[in-house]
């Protein structure tokens, strides 16, 4: 068939909008992500062997030191739960500075869909990499080091996993819209909310040992309080290095988790406009 | 006829960066654009790089807000409305990267698609089709970091098209395209176009020969603002009662060829170097005139080596708007 | 330099690998430095290490209730100051294949272009070693002045230091070398493999922990490592006896420990040579040199 000879684009095709169109986004955008990994499998590797090395250093700071052997759990359980807070911070938060640089955002925002399923998108694209991260971390993790656990109760626990994914990926995505703002500079924002976090969070080691006031705010960052009741309900020690009681903890996550989504909603409609007006959209400055 | 794109004193100001409190740098991308394409319409943006065109698509495509006035495509606000806006538009641009090099052709234009909310049957049935028209068929399966830079291009113009929007916007679709792929390209836009009439587009190029091929209208828009907005054949009409003459001569060797100009009855004249000549088209109130021009050749010690008689063309529209031809500009500025 | 020079040196392997690494060192400080907000950048050299640190010190201090008059704490906080060396030149080196490869899209001109490529990666490692540098000594001194640190410019062995710290460095750009080898051949989403390696390699290299602790099977490879000597003459130059207080290489002077990391630098820049030539010409067959691939 020559060009020009027949165009089929019949008017009026049916498109969705809604719910629908949001999960199609969604779906869409996490397909790169899925593909990609299956097409270039190196990350299995790089992904997950490497900071499996690197957590380990850590367990082997606590033996040289004579930590008790519950450390080497928490541990292992931050060095799992980095995985996400990695995630977050790189395929989704900052990844609109990459979309710009390679063209992509201004197809995005130009299309009818929301910038919110777009992350989401990313982030569930990102997610079979980060959970296997995390559960070969752990399951890896707790054979080679001998951690116990001691499970109190799975519901809780369940319900701490899944409430600071939520409330964490909301966060996520009120970062993702300033960083909409940012050109280079997203990328250093986003290498120097990596130790610090760490740190403030309590990864390796219970929130409870620094003062009040400072493991209070840190409680802003969803994995703070998250990791801190899950210490609480698989390790044995765990309850008496609580910063809180874990229904507390609950009930602050499910806060912190609508007080996100919501956030995340008008902030990214705020920050669209305010890219439009100052023509952030598709400018690189590189 | 309903209004498929309407601007009304569209301005932009961009706030360049190192500018000082006292003396803020700024750059006046558009000035009071006023612009009206009709549903149905093939509209162009012919212009030199740097003119304001791309910024206008942006405005128009909601991906930048106006500084001053205001825009409306589709019947809804682009500034106030953008929501209302996107379903109803696409864009494309020369030499666009969209999409992710991994995935293939059909892969990319059916994520594409699903931003759009087409479902998948559909979407994947009119990837199969459009890739056949333009010719990419059987690269359907190949993954996007493996094509040419033409193919990629044609695989970004499908994109565009696939969503069947009503009013789609081409900036510089054809940049970076060999002869023959930017011929299948108008081709396709042309087909397009013909067979619905609610169907409106909007095209900038700095290539003439491409607007005048294409195009019901055309503005012509240099350093942010509208010169001339018609039809090609009445833009090139206007200049018809000038005589236009071009004419390959000795190389001038330093002569200015301003000084036609003074020439009594010469409009316009245009150098152009090349290959060893030097190439002068003169826009002459008259044809009487040639005569003076010719005399003033041989006073110079210029030997005239070809003569044509020239129709305008709408590269002889921007010159004698603009006062230069649209290469000095882009190489000389303003 | 004019062209005719240019291809003069085409000619002559050492003025271009000079011109190639001259070239790149000023576009690399050029990328670094080109920070809209210098505060954002000051504050990024001095937090980010400065909590990597923490995070040790917190443990530590939880542990042992703060005692940081104890030798174990100078040999994890110094051993860790200067590993950040690791991460900055190893990563910023092989960073550059990303960057070029995929931001900026110039990988395929740099090769045209008839600059030597090793030395020109080298030289785009050399602002992040100097950003780097910032980070080590902000860390340093930060342990001095705050928490006993015992790191006196009197006592230290400044010889030592400086002749150890080169030779270090020249050792990790050839390790850079070899991860910017590998980079060639993979795609966008491994960018971190520079930061990745360096942080495997913690576990091996001595740098907080004496190689004691690990298990017996998994010490050969510390042994095996460079960095664990280097480590090591950084400590002994810098708090002298504290350093001595660990047995893992009580039983080498620093002049057998030199020599150890001078042999070890040679064969890792004799293999980094082989490496990277055998990648990049695999990556040329491939046609990667000009791929993007980010998702």
């Amino acid at each position: 068939m020559a060009v020009g000879e027949r165009v089929f684009m019949a008017r009026g095709i049916r498109k969705n909008t809604g719910a629908r169109l949001f999960i199609q986004t969604v779906l869409a955008r996490a397909y790169p992500r899925v593909i990609g990994q299956q097409r270039e499998k190196s990350w299995v590797f790089f992904d997950i062997a490497l900071p499996m090395i690197a957590v380990s250093s850590y367990v082997f700071v606590y033996r040289a030191i004579g930590a008790p052997d519950d450390y080497v759990g928490f541990v292992v359980m931050g060095g799992a739960m980095t995985a996400f807070w990695l995630n977050v911070l790189w395929s989704m938060s900052s990844q609109l500075y990459w979309e710009k640089e390679t063209g992509n955002l201004g197809l995005y925002i130009m299309a009818p869909n929301s910038l919110m399923a777009i992350l989401l998108g990313m982030a569930l694209g990102g997610m079979l990499a980060t959970t296997m991260r995390a559960l070969v971390i752990t399951v890896l993790g707790s054979w080679f080091f001998d951690v116990n656990f001691v499970v109190t109760s799975y519901f809780q626990l369940f319900a701490v996993f899944m409430l600071t994914m939520v409330a964490l990926y909301g966060m996520g995505m009120m970062f993702a819209s300033l960083f909409l703002l940012l050109s280079r500079e997203a990328w250093h924002w986003s290498n120097l909310a990596q130790e610090p976090v760490y740190l403030a969070s309590g990864f390796y080691f219970p929130i409870k040992s620094f003062n009040f006031w400072i493991a209070a705010g840190a409680s802003i960052i969803p994995l703070t309080l998250g990791m801190d009741a899950m210490r609480q309900l698989v390790f044995e020690t765990g309850p008496t290095l609580g910063f809180a009681s874990v229904p507390l903890e609950i009930g602050v996550l499910t806060g912190l988790a609508v007080l996100f989504l919501v956030g995340a909603r008008w902030l990214l409609r705020y920050m669209e406009r305010l890219a439009i007006r100052e023509g952030r959209i598709t400018e690189s400055r590189r | 006829m309903k209004q498929a794109i309407f601007t009304e004193n569209l301005g932009r100001v961009y706030k360049l960066r190192g500018g000082k409190k006292e003396d803020p740098r700024e750059l006046v991308a558009l000035d009071g654009v006023n612009v009206e394409v009709a549903q149905g319409e093939l509209f162009g943006l012919l212009g030199p790089n740097g003119a304001g065109k791309t910024t206008l698509i942006k405005i128009l495509t909601t991906l930048l807000s106006p500084t001053t006035g205001r825009a409306e495509v589709a019947g809804f606000d682009v500034d106030r409305q953008p929501e209302q806006v996107r379903p109803r538009i696409n864009m494309v641009s020369g030499g666009e990267s969209s999409g992710y090099g991994l995935l293939t052709v059909r892969e990319n234009l059916w994520m594409f698609a699903q931003f759009y909310g087409i479902p998948s049957k559909i979407a994947n049935a009119r990837i199969k089709e459009m890739l056949e028209i333009v010719g990419l068929g059987d690269r359907i399966n190949t993954k996007s970091s493996d094509l040419s830079t033409g193919l990629r291009q044609k695989m970004n113009i499908v994109r565009g098209f696939l969503t069947d929007p009503d009013v789609l916007f081409l900036d510089e679709p054809t940049l970076g395209l060999d002869v023959g792929a930017a011929r299948d390209v108008r081709k396709f836009i042309r087909a397009w176009m013909e067979e619905s009439a609610d169907r409106t587009l909007l095209l900038t190029t700095h290539y003439m020969v491409e607007a005048d091929d294409l195009c019901d209208r055309v503005a012509i828009i240099n350093g942010g603002k509208v010169l001339a907005c018609d039809t090609p054949a009445n833009l090139k009409h206007s200049l018809q009662r000038d005589a236009l003459f071009r004419l390959e001569v000795s190389p001038l060797n330093g002569l200015s060829p301003e000084i036609f100009e003074a020439i009594p009855g010469v409009r316009k004249t245009v150098h152009r170097p090349r290959d060893g000549r030097s190439v002068l088209e003169f826009i002459l109130e008259e044809e009487n005139v040639l005569a003076a021009v010719m005399s003033s050749l041989t006073e110079n010690d210029l030997t005239v080596m070809n003569l044509q008689k020239r129709e305008p063309t709408l590269e002889d529209v921007f010159v004698e708007l603009v006062g230069k031809s649209m290469s000095e500009v882009e190489h000389g500025g303003g | 330099m004019a062209a005719s020079e240019t291809i003069a040196n085409a000619g002559r392997p050492v003025a271009r690998f000079w011109h190639s690494f001259r070239t790149a060192a000023w576009l690399g400080w050029q990328i670094e430095s080109n920070w809209t907000d210098l505060l954002v950048f000051a504050i990024y050299s001095i937090i980010k290490p400065l909590a990597s640190s923490a995070i040790l010190v917190v443990m530590y201090a939880i542990i042992t209730g703060g005692n940081f008059e104890s030798p174990v704490f100078p040999y994890i906080y110094l051993g860790n100051a200067f590993y950040q060396y690791v991460g900055a030149i190893m990563a910023g080196i092989s960073w550059a294949v990303i960057e070029d490869r995929e931001h900026y899209r110039t990988l395929k001109y740099i090769y045209v272009a008839p600059l030597n490529i090793p030395s020109y990666l080298l030289g785009r490692g050399i602002a992040r070693f100097l950003t780097g540098t910032i980070s080590v000594a902000v860390v340093v001194l930060t342990g001095v002045l705050f928490l006993k640190v015992p790191v006196d410019p009197a006592l230290v062995n400044w010889p030592l230091f400086l002749v150890s710290l080169l030779i270090g460095v020249i050792m990790l750009a050839m390790m850079g070398l070899i991860l910017a080898g590998i980079t060639l051949l993979i795609a966008n989403h491994v960018w971190f493999l520079g930061e990745g390696v360096a942080g495997a390699l913690y576990l091996f290299s001595g740098a907080i922990f004496p190689l004691e602790v690990l298990p017996a099977w998994l010490r050969p490879v510390g042994f095996a490592m460079p960095i664990t000597y280097w480590l090591e003459l950084i400590r002994r130059s810098l708090v002298g006896q504290v350093a001595e207080a660990f047995p893992t290489l009580a039983g080498f002077s620093s002049g057998e420990l030199l020599a150890i990391l001078a042999g070890m630098t040679v064969l890792f820049g004799t293999a980094s040579i082989f490496i990277f030539r055998r990648c990049d010409h695999l990556a040329r067959e491939r046609g990667m040199i000009d791929m993007t691939t980010n998702y």
